[in-house]
C-alpha cells in the first residue's frame, strides 16, 4: 500500500509546504505612538490600522526638508497619495532642548506656508518615538502597511543631495513603495541608507 | 655651507617668483562657516606625470565636514574637475576620518582643516612655458547643530615646466597627508567572519609589536556596519586582536567585502614606522544578518549585541555538527512519525518475489538520493527565504497553522489507512498502479522523498538547534549539514536492501504482518494528538475543535466510499463526496488564517495569562522588555516553541522544578519567556544575535557583562552554575 500511498501523498505534502511559506513577508511592526499634533490633539498610529500610513521625519531647519518642499516635491507627494487614502504624518523629532526645537505654533505656521498637505504634523519634543523609529535623518521615510508592518524604511530618494533641482529627477522609493504595495505587491526596494541632517535628538 | 645658502636663496628666490607671477591661485574663497582652496604640493606641472593637488578645507571651530562615507546623516564633500584637454583627475583620496558623535548618531568626518588629495595627471605634449588651468566645482555640507550645504568655484594655474620645487606653504602638509593616507600597513593582516548580526575583524599583528591602544573600524560603505554601534576590541591568547562589530539596522544587499579603515590611537607599528591608521579590503565569511534597532538603549549597561559567553558543551564546529547531523538522520527513522510508514515499506520489502537483489538494491539508492536531495531542497528553500528577506529560522514549517493542520490530516489519513479502515487501492485507478511497477525506482525515490516530508514534524522539535546552527554558517556548509541529515536518515533502508540477509530470519508473512500495521497506526494517533496540542497553542481552542470537526468528517467520507466501493448505492459515494466538501469548508480557516493574522490575538492570550495566573513569573519577551529589565537585573531567558520537544523536556523537568525557580528567585532574577510558536520577527532577530536559527537557546543576561548561553539540553546544576557567575 505504501507504493501508491507515497504518489498521493507526495502531492499533498509539496502542496502543504507551499502552503506554509505563502504568508512571508519582511519588515517588522512599526512601533506604536501617541503624540499630539501641531494643534495639541494627540494623534495615535493605531487610530489608523487598516490603512497606510507614511512617516516622514522632518525639520524645517534642514536644508534636505527644505530641499524637498523648496521644489515642492514634499507637498506633492502628500497630496498625490492623501488623495489615495494614504495616512500622511509629519513627524518632528528635534528634541526640546534643542536649539532647532519648534513649537507647535511655529511648526504649524511652517507648515501652513508651505503649503504642505500632511494627515497631522506631530512634534515629537521628547524624541521618543524618533528614537523607536530609529530615524536618524531629516528626512526619513517609513511606510506602513494595513496589518501595521513597516514595508519600507529609508531615503525619499536615491539623489543623495541638498540641491532642489535633484528632487524631481530622482527616483523616488516612497512613491515606488506606495504604488507596489497598494497595488498588493511585493515592495521590491523596502530599505535604502537615508540621507539628510541628523535627527536633533 | 656655501652651496646650502645659494640653494636656500634660489628657493625662497624662486618661491617669490611663483608667488607673485607663474602660479596663481585664486584667494580662498570663504563661506560662513569654511574656508577653502585649492593647493598643489609642487610649484609646477611636469608633460606626463602627475601631481597631487588639494582642496583645503578650513572648518569654523566646532563645524564639520565629512568623509566619503558620512556615518549616520550628512553628505560627503565633492569634487568635479574642469581640466584641459589631455589632462585627468583621480578620486579623491581621503585621509582617515574621525568619529564625531552626535548622540545618540554617529558621524565620520573632519573638524578643523582637512586637505582632500587628488592626482592630477598633465598632458604628455603639455609645453614647457605654458600654463595648465585647473579649475574644480567642490560641494560640501558643513555642521555643527545646524547644517549648511554649501560649494565653491575654485581655480588653480600652474606652469608646465621641466622641473618642479615643493610648494613652499603646502608642499610639506600635502606630501604628509599623502604618507599618512590609509593603506595596507606591512606585517598587520585582516580577516572578517560574519557571525550573525555581527562582524568579528581579527587583525594579526607583526611579532613583538607595540600595542596599538584603541581601534576603531570606519567602512567604506553605508548600510554595513551600524555607526552609532559599539564596536568592542579584546586581544585573543594568540596575541590577535578583534573587532567586534555590529552589522548596520538597515543592512544593504550584497555584504561580501569588510573594506573600510582602522584608526588605532597610538599606530600601527611597522619595522621603524608607526602609522595612524591602515586600509583593508577582506571577504567576509560567515553569514551576516541585519542588526538590531539601533539608539534605543540609553544606557549601554548591557549590549545585548555583545557576544554571548557560552557555557561548556554549547560550542559546535563543523565536524561535529555533520557528526550530529548523521546521528540524528539515523534517529529519525525510529519518530513516532516516520518509524511506522518506513517499518511497512521494509516490511513490503521482504514479500517473496519481490525482484532480484540488483532490483532491490537499485530501489535502496534510489530511496537514499530521494531522502537526501529533498533535506538539501528544503535547506535550500529555507535559505532563499532568508536571502529574500523572511525572518526565518528553522522550525518554520510548524510555526504555520495551515501546516499543522495539513500534517494532522496527512497523519490522520495515513493512520486509518494502517488500522485498516479503508484501502487506498479503492482509490487508485488501475493506470496508476501499473505505472507505478513499470517504475520501481522512481517510486522507491518518491518514498524518500515522502519520508522527509513526514519527517519534517519531527526535525523541528528534536533538532532544531542543531539545524539552526547549520543555518548559521555559509550556504554550502548549510547544505553539506543537511545532506548528512539525509544520508543518516537514508543509511538504515538502503543497508537493508543491500544485505537483505534480515529477510530470513522473519517468520513467514501472514497474519502477523496485518496486526504489526494496524498496531503501528497508534503512534500516528498520537502524533495527530500532539499537532492539535501544537495547533491549539499556535491559535485558541476554537481552531483545535475546527481541527478535530474535520478529522471526523474526513474518517466518515472515508467510510461512506469504502461502502459505496463495497458495493453499495449510489448515495454512499454522494455522502462521501458531501462528506469531502464539508472536510473542506470547516477546515478551511485554518488555511486562510496566517501567523501574522494571529499575532495580535496571540499576544492578547499570552498577556491574559500572565494576568490570570498572578504566579506565572514569566512574563513574555519583547526586545523592550529586555533592555528595560536587564538594565538593572539579571534575566534569564527561555526561547521555545510549543512543537519543540526538547523545550518542552527542559521546561518541565529543570525550569518548572521548586529547587530551580526557589534559585532564580533567590537571585532576583526576572524571567522571560520567548515563544516562538509563532512566527515571530523580532524573535528570530533576537536568535541571530546570538548566532542561533532555532530553539530551544536558554540565555542568562548579566548586568555589567556578556550574556551566558546554555546549552540546550539543560540539567538543575547548569542552571545553579550559571547563577553562580552573577
Amino acid at each position: 500500500m505504501t507504493i501508491r500511498l507515497s504518489l498521493k501523498l507526495l502531492v499533498a505534502s509539496i502542496a502543504l509546504f507551499a502552503g506554509g511559506v505563502h504568508a512571508v513577508t519582511a519588515g517588522s511592526a512599526a512601533p506604536q505612538f501617541t503624540i499630539a499634533d501641531t494643534t495639541g490633539k494627540p494623534v495615535k498610529l493605531s487610530d489608523y490600522q487598516g490603512k497606510f500610513v507614511v512617516l516622514e521625519w522632518t525639520n524645517p531647519e534642514c536644508p534636505f526638508v527644505r530641499k524637498h518642499y523648496d521644489s515642492r516635491n514634499m507637498q506633492d507627494l502628500q497630496k498625490e497619495w492623501g488623495g489615495k487614502d494614504v495616512v500622511w504624518l509629519s513627524i518632528n523629532s528635534t528634541n526640546e532642548s534643542s536649539s532647532e526645537f519648534k513649537t507647535p505654533q511655529e511648526m504649524g505656521a511652517w507648515m501652513k506656508a508651505q503649503g504642505a498637505a500632511p494627515k497631522a504634523a506631530l512634534i515629537d519634543s521628547t524624541s521618543a518615538t524618533g528614537r523607536a523609529y530609529a530615524a536618524k535623518t531629516t528626512p526619513h521615510m517609513f511606510v506602513i502597511d494595513r496589518a501595521g508592518k513597516i514595508v519600507y524604511a529609508g531615503a525619499i530618494d536615491d539623489r543623495r543631495s541638498a540641491n532642489p533641482a535633484d528632487a524631481k529627477v530622482a527616483n523616488n522609493y516612497v512613491r515606488a513603495a506606495l504604488t507596489e504595495a497598494l497595488a498588493g505587491k511585493l515592495v521590491r526596494v523596502s530599505s535604502a541608507t537615508p540621507y539628510g541632517c541628523s535627527v536633533k535628538y | 655651507m656655501l652651496r646650502h645658502s645659494r640653494l636656500f636663496r634660489f628657493s625662497l628666490a624662486a618661491a617669490l617668483a611663483f608667488a607673485c607671477a607663474g602660479m596663481s591661485a585664486a584667494a580662498p574663497v570663504k563661506t560662513e562657516h569654511v574656508e577653502a582652496e585649492l593647493v598643489a604640493e609642487r610649484t609646477a606641472f611636469i608633460p606626463g606625470q602627475s601631481l597631487t593637488v588639494a582642496l583645503r578645507l578650513r572648518m569654523a571651530e566646532g563645524w564639520h565636514t565629512y568623509w566619503r562615507n558620512p556615518g549616520d546623516s550628512g553628505l560627503p564633500t565633492t569634487l568635479a574637475w574642469t581640466l584641459p584637454a589631455g589632462a585627468t583627475a583621480g578620486p579623491i583620496l581621503w585621509p582617515a576620518p574621525y568619529a564625531l558623535p552626535v548622540e545618540p548618531l554617529m558621524n565620520y568626518g573632519y573638524e578643523g582643516e582637512v586637505l582632500l588629495l587628488t592626482e592630477i595627471l598633465a598632458p604628455a605634449d603639455a609645453r614647457p612655458g605654458e600654463t595648465l588651468a585647473l579649475a574644480a566645482k567642490a560641494e560640501w555640507l558643513v555642521c555643527r547643530e545646524t547644517c549648511i550645504p554649501e560649494e565653491a568655484s575654485l581655480t588653480l594655474e600652474l606652469p608646465i615646466s621641466s622641473r618642479s620645487d615643493p610648494y613652499p606653504q603646502w608642499g610639506r602638509s600635502i606630501a604628509s597627508t599623502r604618507a599618512l593616507l590609509p593603506g595596507p600597513v606591512r606585517g598587520w593582516l585582516g580577516a572578517a567572519r560574519g557571525e550573525g548580526a555581527k562582524v568579528v575583524l581579527t587583525l594579526t599583528a607583526p611579532a613583538d609589536t607595540e600595542l596599538p591602544g584603541d581601534l576603531r573600524f570606519f567602512p567604506f560603505d553605508e548600510g554595513r556596519i551600524e555607526p552609532s554601534g559599539k564596536q568592542s576590541l579584546v586581544r585573543d591568547a594568540n596575541g590577535t586582536f578583534v573587532l567586534t562589530l555590529p552589522v548596520a539596522h538597515q543592512l544593504a544587499p550584497e555584504f561580501k567585502r569588510v573594506a573600510g579603515v582602522i584608526t588605532a590611537s597610538r599606530g600601527f607599528a611597522s619595522g621603524n614606522l608607526v602609522v595612524p591608521s591602515l586600509a583593508l579590503d577582506v571577504p567576509l565569511t560567515g553569514a551576516v544578518v541585519a542588526g538590531p534597532k539601533p539608539m534605543t538603549a540609553a544606557t549601554p549597561v548591557l549590549n545585548l549585541d555583545a557576544p554571548p559567553a557560552k557555557a561548556p558543551g554549547t560550542d559546535v564546529s563543523l565536524a561535529l555538527a555533520l557528526v550530529f547531523a548523521f546521528v540524528g538522520g539515523i534517529v529519525l527513522n525510529l519518530m513516532p512519525c516516520v518509524f511506522p510508514v518506513l517499518s511497512i515499506k521494509v516490511l513490503s520489502l521482504s514479500r517473496p518475489g519481490h525482484g532480484s537483489w540488483r532490483m532491490l538494491r537499485l530501489e535502496g539508492v534510489a530511496y537514499g538520493a530521494g531522502v537526501i536531495l529533498s533535506f538539501v531542497a528544503l535547506a535550500g528553500l529555507l535559505l532563499g527565504l532568508r536571502a529574500a528577506g523572511a525572518e526565518l529560522g528553522w522550525g518554520f514549517q510548524l510555526q504555520s497553522p495551515a501546516v499543522i493542520t495539513a500534517l494532522a490530516l496527512l497523519f490522520f489519513v495515513l493512520a486509518l489507512n494502517m488500522s485498516g479502515a479503508f484501502e487506498f487501492a479503492t482509490f487508485a485507478p488501475s493506470s496508476a498502479a501499473g505505472w507505478t511497477v513499470r517504475n520501481p525506482y522512481l517510486n522507491s525515490a518518491l518514498t524518500g522523498v515522502l519520508a522527509v516530508a513526514i519527517a519534517s514534524p519531527c526535525t523541528a522539535p528534536f533538532m532544531g538547534a542543531a539545524l539552526g546552527y547549520a543555518l548559521t554558517q555559509p550556504a554550502g556548509l548549510t547544505l553539506l549539514v543537511f545532506a548528512a541529515l539525509g544520508v543518516g536518515m537514508a543509511l538504515p533502508f538502503v543497508l537493508l536492501t543491500w544485505f537483505p540477509g534480515w529477510r530470513r530470519i522473519l517468520p513467514r508473512p501472514g497474519a502477523w504482518m496485518e496486526r504489526l500495521k494496524q498496531f503501528l497506526a497508534f503512534p500516528l494517533y498520537a502524533t495527530v494528538a500532539w499537532l492539535a496540542w501544537v495547533l491549539g497553542a499556535q491559535m485558541d481552542n476554537d481552531a483545535v475543535v475546527r481541527l478535530l470537526g474535520t478529522l471526523v468528517i474526513v474518517a466518515f467520507a472515508l467510510w461512506a466510499w469504502r461502502v459505496y466501493r463495497g458495493g453499495a448505492t449510489r448515495a454512499f459515494g454522494v455522502l462521501a463526496a458531501l462528506g469531502l466538501a464539508g472536510a473542506v469548508v470547516v477546515a478551511w480557516p485554518l488555511f486562510g488564517d496566517t501567523a501574522e493574522d494571529h499575532a495580535a490575538a496571540g499576544t492578547s492570550i499570552a498577556s491574559a495569562r500572565a494576568a490570570g495566573g498572578a504566579i506565572d513569573p514569566w512574563r513574555p519577551y519583547t526586545p523592550a522588555l529586555l533592555q528595560e529589565l536587564s538594565r538593572t537585573k539579571p534575566v534569564f531567558v527561555d526561547f521555545t516553541a510549543a512543537w519543540c520537544v526538547t523545550c518542552q523536556v527542559n521546561k518541565r523537568l529543570v525550569l518548572n522544578d521548586s529547587r530551580v525557580r526557589e534559585a532564580f528567585a533567590q537571585r532576583g532574577v526576572e524571567l522571560v519567556r520567548a515563544d516562538w510558536t509563532r512566527r515571530d520577527p523580532d524573535i528570530t532577530k533576537a536568535l541571530a544575535a546570538l548566532g542561533r536559527q532555532g530553539v530551544p537557546v536558554y540565555v542568562l543576561y548579566r548586568p555589567g557583562k556578556e550574556p551566558l548561553l546554555l546549552p540546550e539540553i539543560l540539567q538543575k546544576q547548569i542552571i545553579y552554575d550559571a547563577l553562580a557567575t552573577l
